[in-house]
């Protein structure tokens, strides 16, 4: 009986309810500082994990809008999942909307309106648009934009018989009326029209010129895309010139959504 | 006193090493970004067929007058698969091992192909 009391085994002082209550309290304490600080981080996680979706399936509906416009299906629909803010349709009526304007010093003026495909995070005031086949972003309220998938205009150099075509393609987002969604739904786009110029031209200088909705102002997406990407040069600011081509063909492109 | 019996410490142990490698797997998962869609796009959109019957017909007309069908041709190309097709057949000078000389090409603004083929 004389070992039970030894120090070796003298277990004074050991109490379930203390540990309980140490255990409890560490629990309680940790859930306090993730609640405090915790919370917030993962709000902001959750806004930004929406926009990198709404990123995503903006760039799924452009490949849509690529199967429709350049591969002839007639018809697509893809459903998709939008948090954290409304996905708009503007279409080509609306006013302000932004313009592209296409001169020459031969009589050429064609002015297109391409219309929106818009979503607007309202918790991280970040806009990603789909204008005239390219998806692009900014923030609200400051006049930086970037694109983050480029139109598909070209100007081919054909080594066959040294030729330049220069292919300008011009899609429009339309819809009978204004469209919006939030939550889960379904976009459903349709071809609605095609018309296909072509315009042959002996050193006629071509000039793209690109007018912003004040409000929605993505033209250093677009000047970033002409000058650097496509190699035109900028004559004013919004104008940018073509280089000498044999040939111009503009493809234009009107395309329904019918639902969102 | 009965002893306490902590055979099963391992459930517990499994337990953190399942709930850290989920964690870790969603860290992976969450770095999938849109690189995988637009890289599988672009294998898809080869436009393998176009550039074989635009090869077929260029050889199968040959003797046609070639004017004309380089520009029905390349309208047709332009209008459906919004591609630039030229194309030129040449007679090989004497004394060669082949007849004719064939410059294709085609470009529809991500892919382009150049072909010289002598036959």
């Amino acid at each position: 009986m004389e070992g039970d009391y030894s120090i070796v085994k003298n277990e004074c002082g050991v109490s379930e309810a203390i540990g309980f209550l140490l255990i409890f309290s560490l629990v309680v304490v940790g859930i306090g500082l993730v609640s405090l600080y915790g919370y917030p981080v993962l709000m902001q996680q959750q806004a930004s994990a929406d926009q990198r979706i709404m990123e995503k399936n903006m760039i799924v509906l452009q490949n849509d809008i690529k199967s429709l416009s350049y591969k002839n299906v007639p018809y697509k629909e893809t459903s998709l999942k939008v948090e954290g803010g409304p996905l708009t349709v503007y279409n080509t009526m609306m006013t302000p909307t932004p313009s592209f304007r296409i001169t020459d010093s031969s009589g050429i003026d064609i002015t297109f309106h391409p219309g929106q495909i818009q979503y607007e995070s309202a918790a991280s005031q970040q806009v990603i648009t789909i204008e005239n086949g390219a998806v692009m972003s900014r923030r609200n309220l400051e006049t930086g934009s970037f694109m983050l998938a480029e139109p598909r205009w070209f100007i081919d150099t054909d080594p066959v018989y040294g030729k330049i075509t220069a292919v300008i393609y011009l899609i429009g987002m339309n819809s009978t009326e204004l469209l919006s969604r939030r939550g889960v739904g379904t976009v459903k786009m349709q071809m609605a029209e095609t018309n296909f110029t072509e315009i042959s031209f002996d050193n006629n200088q071509v000039i793209v010129q690109y007018i912003p909705d004040p409000n929605n102002n993505f033209s250093v997406a677009w000047r970033n895309y002409f000058v650097n990407t496509l190699k035109w040069t900028e004559t004013a600011p919004g104008s940018y010139q073509l280089p000498t081509t044999d040939k111009l063909v503009i493809k234009r492109y009107d395309i329904m959504v019918k639902s969102l | 006193m009965a002893r306490l019996n902590d055979d099963a410490q391992w459930i517990v142990l499994m337990g953190f090493i399942v709930s850290f490698s989920l964690f870790f797997l969603a860290i992976v998962v969450n770095q999938s970004t849109v690189v995988g869609q637009t890289t599988a796009e672009g294998v898809l959109e080869f436009p393998k067929n176009d550039i074989r019957s635009v090869r077929e017909e260029v050889i199968a007309c040959s003797d046609a007058d070639m004017d004309k069908v380089l520009k029905d041709m390349a309208s047709i190309a332009m209008d459906r698969k919004n591609a630039v097709v030229s194309f030129r057949i040449t007679q090989a000078p004497q004394g060669l091992p082949f007849n004719k000389t064939f410059e294709i090409h085609y470009n529809n603004g991500v892919t382009a192909y150049n072909e010289t083929a002598t036959y």
